[in-house]
């Protein structure tokens, strides 16, 4: 029988790269859509050979409410597997899916490793310190895939598939929703950005950030940031953060500026073509991990650099 | 309002050593609590100062959670009663196994109005478990939670996701994993670390409780190796700041990367 491996995911971008993935690990993607006739044209455009249709979101509904329709459904079609958008959303049901079908859940999948007829995925574990292989155990896998670990297909219009419509199953419990509040458009995009300035914790104050952020200006680059100036410090928004626990970056420059070089962050930064280290200890570990390093006081080297790229322009 | 809170002991990701053959050692590791279960444990703390009632702190895991200064030390954060699940047979255990031996415990702790855990665990970091939890227990269950009021037996919550915030009301009981900027864990105080010895701690081992499934795991793992290095070149870049700029602007010009 052929083996489909399916996708679920809220954000269009991201179901077009895990239905990229998903041809490559079963015979046959389908994509479970949520949304219009648009929607379902777009997942097959995608590369969906197979749409399960679950209909239009009415407004009062959470996805979340939809746990209950997916898990009836994967129970009734057991497909290889699901991979799902690793949104907040996505995480909280693909777990809730796991524990209802008492299936395997492989979290934040950085990679997947066809090894004869058994798929093998691999993903970080102890702050980025170290990489899990692992593989499932049931019939079902079900697998947390975020943005970049597969580009997506050119989108193909002309391509269209089965339409399966999918009944909607009440679930048991439903929260209410008050309100929804847009959060202010995130300005930031880490994991598209071609290069990347990231200050670390040798940024003695928050204005001192200015300079890092006039330094981006100059270079075209996006500002990250390493977990404890946008935690603890709260310096910059969460969005900003690079590592483990935030963004994954591959740009082709990434300059760190007073960065120690944490395990922690730099697994979100190995895949930078060009990586820099600016910091005052020598011994700090991003040296080693870096292509090009500035010993010295980031107070001295960051004007300096400013000045050097404005009298290049 | 009678809340549990879920956390785990994990070995300190800081501690964690990288062998020259590419394995890795825990064996120098210290057992700490979960950074971001501190802020669960925390967010408990206010919710019952604020409403009355009391926190039942729960964890399950291998030996190092019955060492006495881990007991004391998440004893010191607040919780009044300590629960837990000490077996060897946990060290391993996925996430599916530590969802359903919670859901085990939950069930021998009585009546409560709603289980916090933290956002992932500083280890592994899958985000599972407390959304399994949840669905194991057949709770309302919700993640990313960034703010929590309680009101009339129901939960006022925020949940922060990439592009809003969700406003709910959520039925009691429920089972909710928040942010790590739902709050800043207080530091334990003095008087705070000196009562955490007087407080009762229950212990359990997987003998004593009915886990669905038994130990089945549902995960194999295969490996757990050190990342693959990429080789860097590593240069140098020597002299006065401005001298070290321009050095460094030549290099990045030649890489074409400006």
């Amino acid at each position: 029988m052929a083996k489909e491996m399916w996708v679920f995911a809220e954000k269009p971008a991201l179901q077009a790269e895990l239905l990229a993935c998903a041809k490559t690990l079963g015979d046959a993607a389908a994509a479970v859509v949520l949304g219009n006739q648009a929607a379902v044209d777009q997942a097959f455009a995608q590369g969906a050979d197979k749409v399960f249709w679950l209909g239009e979101k009415p407004d009062h509904l959470l996805l979340d409410d939809y746990v209950p329709t997916l898990a009836a459904l994967l129970k009734e079609q057991k497909p290889a597997g699901m991979l799902v958008g690793a949104t907040r959303r996505g995480k909280a049901i693909a777990g809730r899916l796991g524990a209802a079908l008492g299936v395997t859940v492989l979290a934040d999948v950085k990679k997947f490793i066809a090894e004869g007829d058994s798929l093998q995925v691999s993903h970080m574990v102890f702050g980025g310190a170290a990489v899990r292989l692992e593989k499932a155990v049931t019939d079902i896998m079900l697998a947390t895939v975020s943005f970049g670990i597969v580009e997506a297909l050119p989108p193909d219009p002309s391509r269209k598939g089965e339409v399966v419509k999918v009944a909607f199953v009440e679930p048991k419990w439903k929260a209410v929703l008050r309100e929804r509040k847009p959060r202010p458009p995130s300005s930031v995009n880490l994991a598209a950005a071609k290069k990347v300035v990231c200050p670390g914790r040798g940024i003695a104050k928050k204005e001192d950030l200015e300079m890092i952020f006039e330094l981006a200006r100059l270079l075209e680059a996006e500002v990250g940031a390493t977990r404890p100036l946008t935690e603890g410090l709260d310096w910059l928004p969460r969005e900003r953060y690079i590592g483990v626990s935030g963004a994954f970056v591959k740009p082709d420059l990434y300059l760190g500026v007073g960065v120690s070089g944490q395990a922690q962050h730099t697994v979100g930064i190995t895949e930078s073509r060009v990586i820099v280290a600016i910091n005052k200890d020598g011994e700090a570990p991003l040296f080693s991990q870096s292509d090009y390093g500035i010993v010295g006081d980031l107070y001295q080297i960051v004007p300096a650099l400013i000045n050097a790229l404005k009298a290049r322009k | 309002m009678n809340i549990i809170v879920c956390y785990k002991l994990v070995p300190d990701p800081e501690d964690v050593v990288a062998k020259p053959d590419g394995s890795i050692s825990l064996d120098q590791a210290e057992w700490i609590i979960s950074d971001y279960d501190l802020m669960a444990i925390e967010a408990a703390v206010q919710l019952v100062e604020a409403n009355g009632g009391k926190v039942m702190a729960l964890s399950v895991g291998p030996s190092q959670l019955a060492n006495s200064k881990a007991k004391k030390d998440v004893l010191s954060r607040g919780p009044d009663e300590l629960y837990l699940v000490v077996d060897d047979g946990l060290r391993d255990a996925d996430t599916s196994l530590t969802a359903r031996t919670l859901a085990a415990a939950v069930a021998k702790l009585g009546e409560f109005d709603l289980i916090l855990t933290g956002e992932g665990s500083a280890d592994l970091y899958f985000q599972q478990v407390g959304m399994q939890l949840g669905e194991l227990l057949g709770l309302p269950t919700f993640n990313a939670i960034s703010k929590v009021e309680w009101s009339g037996g129901k939960l006022a919550v925020e949940r922060s996701l990439e592009d809003e915030v969700e406003a709910l009301e959520v039925p009691a009981p429920a089972v909710l994993a928040v942010t790590t900027d739902i709050n800043q864990p207080r530091l334990p105080s003095m008087k705070e670390i000196l009562k955490a010895g007087k407080k009762p701690v229950v212990e359990w081992t997987l003998g004593d409780l009915a886990v669905q499934d038994g130990l089945a795991q549902r995960v194999e793992v295969l490996s757990v190796r050190s990342p693959k290095q990429v080789n860097r070149k590593q240069i140098r870049i020597e002299g006065k700041p401005e001298e070290a700029a321009q050095a460094l602007i030549g290099h990045l010009s030649k890489e074409g990367v400006l």
